[in-house]
């Protein structure tokens, strides 16, 4: 589904990611390691197409396609979904009214029936009760004074939602208690399924307890340094990511 | 200089200050070339007469009288990479010109009183070189006739103005600032505070100025009005179109303590790039209820605890002035200022 | 397949973008080119007005000649010449229409273009429509169901006949004759425009509602607007504008007056979405108007609500007058800039009286190469104890070559008032829009759904029907924002 070959990519003229390979078939989950630093968030944001992140060499292929070419939102309307470590706060605008707005204008892109509010408010409120989303927090404004817990949450709602191909969950660990974890590790689990591939990016092992990777790749300096099963995970948390930067340099 | 025709609240400049009812016009033209002494000069400074060809910024309408009519003044200049203190004292009032020069890397303390009683119209050129400082404290005592004083400051890459401009009123006073941030890094952090009581007036007019991007500027004042006294602050802040990267924040708060005193806040933005960060905020009222409440269930007598969150509100304006010297001389004039603004009217 | 339909959607916004854009030509009546006092004879003749309407007029006239434009917003325009311009255009239709089957069957398609349906009005809850077509009032509905309840709804041409009394007891006591060089125009030429009286303890039963048009090529436009709300009343007024294309400058000088009296409020909200001139800053209208309410009575409110999207030259500062005790103002408001529009707007709240409070909330959003000035006053006068204000501006820049202004003025004059201003000016953060973006929502649709959560405290305050549309006005505003 997705294969990624010798990418390299600069930000503000500063190499970041050096030569990275990495490919993720449908039905995979895998897991992407690293210390701060080592070009984690930067990947993701290449994968979803953010400004400013220049790809100087290399090519990331996306279900046969250049991905290189395509907008953010046509990466989103053609199933690429990215649940950011840092959602954004969009002040005025009310959670509901932007998931309608998002799941919309996918579907238009798509040429797929636009859904009315009656339909996406029945669709959310579906998603949002296995998730333990309170209603109240679909009025709100967007990750408005959300608590972190809450702001991840609605990032794993939106991916329930959107039924993206490939997701890619950026440290989406970060800043949960173990019950929020737990929750949202659920949520993700659930939507595992043989078509869907899954990129999770994290900095510890804990989240892989709970959403078991088929895969787990260690990324430092810009690269993949280590890769294996599962297992890696558990090395790599008892041995410190020390002994892979060190053969990384 | 026979025609002259004195701002008024006509105009939009001097809406709050009229100048055309303070004083006669034929005093204006008729008043002499005013007069420095310089009362103490630390470190590397050059004093000297004003040179013959003198740098021009932006000033606003009765400095060009005093470009026009003032015969001479001090030249103050710390060379590269030199650091200097010096204290400028007005001894004779009329028209005043003056220029001071900080070159590249170098820092100056400059000191500014007032005795002069009479009339005072002076317009002061201040040039701030690259990775320069200077530190400008004005304290303007209490006067009862008019004091009009004009700075126009061009500060080049990564240069600093710290202005602090303390003022105590008098039948008219105006103190103009007229900042042009005209390198990338460059800094203005302009502060001050305004006691007054019975009938005076003091007006801060600013202008910030970010030519290039990059540049930043910071504005704080704090106003305390009793009697019939009257306040005033216009800050304008412009970002000129491709000054990308501008911050600019402008804070000014007063607080009325006479029945029939007055405060005017006129913050200004004017923006013409877009990726900017700026921002206003103005308040007048009256001091915190709740923080009042709280020192009044401590024990805290109503009027102490009014008379020590009034020097809470001020102290926050003299915080800026790093030499302590000074800072500490400019705070006795806030505490003996204080009582008399603090005054019932009668 | 797909650039087919990308290229029928192109052309649907196209449409979308100025749908309004079209010009009818119904024969017109007009006063003769330029102005003096047969022309302002002429107007008051024409509309049967009593002797004490035309010497106000007359009046107003003479002072007019002594003034000057003012010059003090920052808006920058060719010079007016008001001798070339005509004062008076009417429809031919000179017999009054008593209903809607008796309205020329072309302003019935003009207004169907425009998207009122008038018909469908009568069934639509509590909306009554006088519709203005250039200077004429041409249709009333509701006329019978607000009898019923005292409400007095009619064009102020026939409430200066009919209403005489009112009409000479509040006319030009909010905005004085000679107020300003625009308002004293106003006085003098004013066509038509609405006039509202809410008796005592009334509730008007409906949002009354005006759409004006300007549609005679070369004729400014003047209404006038009264609308008196008695004491303990409410009303809620709508205010929506649309105009044809065209290439020439229009002028457009309108003075609305609001009085409530004790314990009375008034809501007035306009849609303003003029045409603005073309994306190279030609034509549009010049859009200069007086709007001010005066609180006069204890306890009474006067809340303003203005989307301006419209009008190459916006000069508009709908102010309130806080004189009874405990009287309560507020200014909402969105203005938006594009392309070469310059927008100078904002409020003024005078606080007389004990107890007054107000609050203004400001969005200003420019794009393009446009201008956008907030200007307001905050005036506390000695008497006015314990009065209250709270004002937040908010500016928004899309592009590098628009200015985004803010001038407020605050002059505080009793020690117990509390006036509290903040203003911050900012761009669309690319944070928020990547955000978008990687969800699936196109640029511009992100920047419209932005915008929109920047300015929902103001659409807040509008009217349900009012809000949709201008929802979707923000959108079309800004399209071709982006880059």
């Amino acid at each position: 589904m997705l294969e990624i070959k010798n990418l390299h990519v600069a930000v503000g003229g500063k190499e970041i990611l050096k030569g990275l390979t990495l490919a993720i078939s449908a039905g995979e989950v895998h897991a992407i390691m690293g210390p701060n630093g080592s070009g984690k968030s930067t990947l993701s944001y290449v994968l979803a197409g953010r400004e400013g992140y220049e790809i100087t060499g290399g090519a990331i292929t996306y279900r046969g396609e250049n991905l290189a070419e395509l907008s953010p939102e046509k990466r989103s309307a053609k199933g690429i979904f990215l649940a950011m470590q840092y959602p954004v706060e969009i002040p005025g605008v009310t959670t509901l009214t932007f998931l309608k707005t998002a799941l919309n204008a996918q579907r238009r892109a798509r040429n797929e029936p636009e859904l009315d509010a009656l339909a996406v408010l029945k669709l959310v409120r579906s998603k949002a009760a296995s998730l333990n989303v309170p209603e109240e927090m679909l009025k709100r404004a967007l990750n408005f004074g959300f608590s972190g817990g809450e702001k991840k949450k609605l990032e794993i709602l939106q991916m329930a939602l959107f039924e993206p191909a490939l997701a890619i969950l950026d440290e989406t660990d970060s800043g949960l208690d173990i019950d929020a974890l737990k929750l949202v590790a659920d949520g993700v689990n659930r939507l595992r399924s043989p078509e869907r591939a899954m990129l999770v990016i994290t900095h510890y092992q804990r989240l892989l307890n709970f959403i078991v990777p088929d895969r787990v790749h260690v990324m430092a300096g810009g690269r993949i340094v280590a890769k294996g099963g599962k297992e890696l995970a558990l090395e790599l948390e008892a041995k410190g990511y020390g002994h892979w930067t060190k053969d990384a340099a | 200089m026979n025609a002259i025709v004195l701002p008024n609240r006509r105009i939009e400049d001097w809406k709050y200050s009229d100048l055309r009812n303070a004083v006669d016009e034929s005093a204006v033209a008729a008043a002499p070339t005013a007069a420095w002494t310089m009362a103490s000069v630390e470190g590397a400074a050059d004093i000297a007469d004003l040179p013959a060809i003198m740098p021009r910024g932006e000033h606003g309408a009765m400095a060009e009288l005093a470009i026009a009519a003032a015969k001479a003044g001090p030249y103050v200049r710390v060379a590269k990479g030199e650091r200097a203190a010096v204290h400028l004292h007005l001894v004779e009032g009329g028209h005043g010109r003056a220029l001071i020069v900080v070159e590249d890397g170098a820092s100056l303390v400059l000191r500014e009183t007032v005795r002069a009683a009479d009339f005072a119209n002076i317009a002061v050129e201040i040039v701030i070189g690259k990775g320069a400082r200077l530190d400008h404290v004005r304290h303007a005592p209490q006067h009862d006739t008019v004091q009009l004083a004009d700075y126009a400051v061009q500060v080049a890459d990564g240069g600093q103005y710290c202005a602090q401009l303390m003022n105590f009123g008098s039948k008219l006073a105006r103190t103009e600032l007229h900042v042009v941030l005209e390198g990338e890094h460059a800094e203005a952090v302009i502060g001050g505070a305004a006691v007054l009581s019975g009938t005076r007036h003091s007006d801060v007019t600013i202008h910030v100025d970010h030519a290039v991007g990059n540049s930043k500027s910071r504005q704080s004042f704090r106003y305390v009005a009793g009697g019939h006294s009257r306040a005033i602050y216009q800050g304008k802040v412009t970002v000129r179109q491709r000054a990308d990267g501008s911050d600019s924040m402008q804070t000014a708060k007063g607080i009325l303590l006479g029945e029939r005193a007055e405060i005017d806040l006129k913050p200004e933005l004017e923006i013409l790039a877009d990726d900017v960060k700026c921002a206003h905020g103005a308040a007048v009222g009256d001091l915190d209820a709740d923080s009042l409440f709280y020192l009044r269930s401590r024990g805290v007598p109503e009027s102490e605890a009014r008379s020590l969150l009034i020097r809470a509100f001020l102290e926050d304006a003299v915080t800026g002035i790093e030499d302590e010297k000074i800072r500490s001389e400019i705070w006795s004039a806030v505490e003996a200022a204080l009582p008399a603004a603090m005054e019932p009217a009668p | 397949m797909a650039a087919v339909s990308e290229t029928k959607k192109t052309v649907a916004e196209l449409g979308e973008k100025y749908k309004y854009g079209f010009v009818t030509d119904i024969e017109m009546e007009r006063a003769p080119k330029g102005l003096n006092e047969d022309v302002v004879r002429f107007i008051s003749a024409k509309k049967g007005e009593p002797d004490w309407m035309l010497q106000w007029r007359l009046g107003a006239y003479r002072r007019w000649r002594e003034m000057t434009e003012p010059t003090w917003a920052r808006v920058h325009y060719p010079k007016i010449d008001y001798e070339d311009a005509y004062y008076y255009a009417a429809p031919k239709t000179t017999a009054k229409p008593k209903g809607l089957d008796e309205v020329d069957p072309k302003l019935l398609e003009t207004y169907k273009k425009l998207g009122i349906p008038l018909h469908e009005q009568k069934l639509l809850a509590g909306v009554a429509v006088d519709a203005v077509f250039d200077s004429v009032s041409v249709a009333t509905t509701f006329k019978a169901k607000l009898e019923e309840a005292g409400v007095i709804f009619c064009p102020i041409s026939e409430a200066i006949r009919e209403h005489g009394d009112l009409v000479r007891k509040y006319l030009g006591s909010v905005v004085p004759v000679t107020d300003n060089f625009f308002a004293t125009l106003n006085s003098a030429v004013f066509s038509d425009g609405t006039f509202v009286y809410v008796p005592k303890g009334v509730r008007c039963p409906m949002e009354l509602s005006t759409y004006f048009r300007i549609n005679a090529s070369e004729t400014g436009q003047f209404e006038r607007t009264l609308i008196i709300a008695d004491e303990g009343s409410y009303v809620s007024y709508l205010e929506g504008c649309t105009a044809p294309k065209r290439d020439e400058h229009q002028l457009h000088a309108a003075v609305v007056e609001l009085i409530a009296l004790e314990g009375a409020e008034i809501k007035y909200s306009t849609v303003q979405n003029w045409y603005p001139g073309d994306e190279e800053g030609k034509g549009g209208i010049y859009n200069f108007v007086t709007k001010r309410g005066d609180c006069r009575g204890a306890r009474s409110k006067i809340s303003w609500t203005q989307v301006e999207t419209g009008s190459a030259i916006t000069w508009k500062y709908p102010s309130c007058i806080l004189r009874g005790e405990g009287s309560v103002g507020e200014f909402y408001s969105i203005a938006i800039t594009n392309h070469f529009q310059q927008a100078d707007t904002g409020t003024k709240m005078i606080h007389l009286g004990k107890n007054t409070r107000s609050r203004i909330i400001s969005k200003g959003i420019s794009a393009g190469k446009a201008q956008n000035t907030y200007r307001g006053l905050v005036s506390v006068h000695p008497k006015a104890a314990n009065a209250r204000n709270y004002t937040q501006c908010d500016s928004l820049l899309i592009g590098r070559e628009c200015g985004a202004h803010t001038v407020p003025y605050i002059e505080a004059r009793n020690k117990t008032a509390r006036v509290e201003h903040e203003a911050t000016t900012s761009k669309i953060a690319e944070d928020q829009l990547f955000y978008c973006t990687s969800r699936g929502i196109p640029q511009e649709e992100a920047v419209a759904l932005i915008v929109n959560g920047f300015c929902r405290e103001v659409l807040q305050q509008l009217p349900m029907e009012f809000a949709v549309e201008a929802q979707k006005l923000v959108g079309i505003s800004l399209e071709g924002s982006v880059a």
